[in-house]
């Protein structure tokens, strides 16, 4: 939902099928393919595709900029382990503000037994 | 005295390394429920579970429940606790009410379930943000003597998932601070039942990520990254982990 409420604000559109795995070069997110591949590396827990990916981003956008890609990365492998343990809900606000982007998705087939 | 991410092989924010080096200690320290030996145990029993065979096998499964055997653990913790590790680590998207009784059914205390769960998803956060970096994981430090003092909130109660939190509408005056900001969202609830035990956690994760995400494009915040790159990386890693919360 955040991506989406930040390509509103900056005027910027955003295909939000590439946080399924789509082609992200042509997603319109700048350095979406970097920034996909170093995600998918550090997730695959794939140490090699990780160096290789982590040297790609520091020389494009700086060190800096690879720390924190390496942050968000970490805590969101925190947060839905936290969510799924605890079996917490969408809370209602946000499952109605995110139901279009849902069906966009295809996330609803999750749901469907 | 030079604590293990002031050695990190690239410049870390001060914030976000200070966030480190304190979870880094803390994971040997007396916690709330556990012991600073029993916690050094889950977090290396949490790396451990990559390697286990019945995980792998659980985890290519239709349903984790269709395979059975015993998981192969360094043998410190209960089998129990082992389960609940393991399964929070590997195969998080799967977790359901079912494997939450289970545990308490087995014995744990549902405190000791939280804490846990908390600690061994620091182990996974602080290796993949060492393993991103290109950093080899620091030395645990040496346990620290002492026992929990294992108290249980009587505030808490059921919901809004299937384990015990408290509500914001129940925090007392030692605990209302941490929904400061209208931070009520059910995610920072989860594992409130041990209320000092979320409170680091949380430590570490404002560091990594954005301690109020309603901030729009990152007002006042340095980052190299811009915020829809952040948000990205985020929903990204959600369904990496077969997690659409």
């Amino acid at each position: 939902m955040r991506l989406r409420v930040s390509g509103d604000q900056t005027g910027n559109e955003y295909d939000l099928a590439l946080v399924m795995g789509e082609e992200v070069a042509a997603s319109g997110l700048p350095h979406g393919d970097l920034m996909n591949d170093f995600v998918e590396a550090i997730c695959a827990r794939d140490g090699p595709r990780t160096a290789k990916s982590r040297q790609a981003i520091v020389e494009t956008l700086g060190e800096g900029a690879m720390v924190d890609a390496a942050a968000v990365i970490a805590a969101f492998n925190a947060y839905p382990r936290m969510a799924d343990a605890t079996g917490i809900p969408l809370e209602d606000a946000k499952e109605a503000a995110t139901a279009e982007m849902r069906e966009e998705l295809g996330l609803e087939a999750f749901n469907q037994g | 005295m030079a604590q293990a991410y002031d050695g990190a092989p690239v410049a870390l924010r001060p914030d976000l390394r200070d966030a480190l080096n304190r979870t880094h200690e803390r994971l040997a320290q007396t916690g709330s429920w556990l012991s600073g030996r029993q916690r050094l145990d889950v977090a290396t029993e949490a790396r451990n579970a990559w390697d286990c065979p019945l995980c792998q096998a659980s985890r290519e499964a239709l349903s984790p429940y269709t395979v059975t055997g015993d998981h192969a653990s360094l043998g410190r913790l209960p089998d129990r606790w082992v389960d609940v590790i393991h399964r929070v680590v590997t195969d998080p998207g799967r977790l359901s009410a079912r494997w939450y009784h289970d545990a308490l059914d087995g014995g744990m205390a549902e405190d000791e379930i939280i804490e846990v769960i908390s600690v061994a998803v620091q182990a996974v956060v602080i290796d993949c943000f060492t393993a991103g970096i290109g950093m080899d994981r620091p030395a645990p430090p040496p346990a620290s003597p002492g026992e929990p003092d294992r108290k249980h909130p009587a505030e808490a109660k059921t919901g809004p998932g299937w384990a015990a939190t408290i509500a914001p509408r129940d925090a007392g005056p030692d605990f209302a601070d941490f929904y400061d900001n209208e931070s009520h969202f059910y995610i920072r609830r989860s594992l409130t039942l041990v209320p000092d035990e979320t409170r680091r956690l949380w430590d570490l994760l404002n560091h990594l990520y954005l301690e109020d995400p309603r901030v729009f494009e990152l007002d006042g915040l340095e980052r190299g990254i811009s915020r829809a790159q952040i948000e990205f990386l985020a929903a990204r890693a959600s369904a990496l982990l077969g997690c659409y919360y």
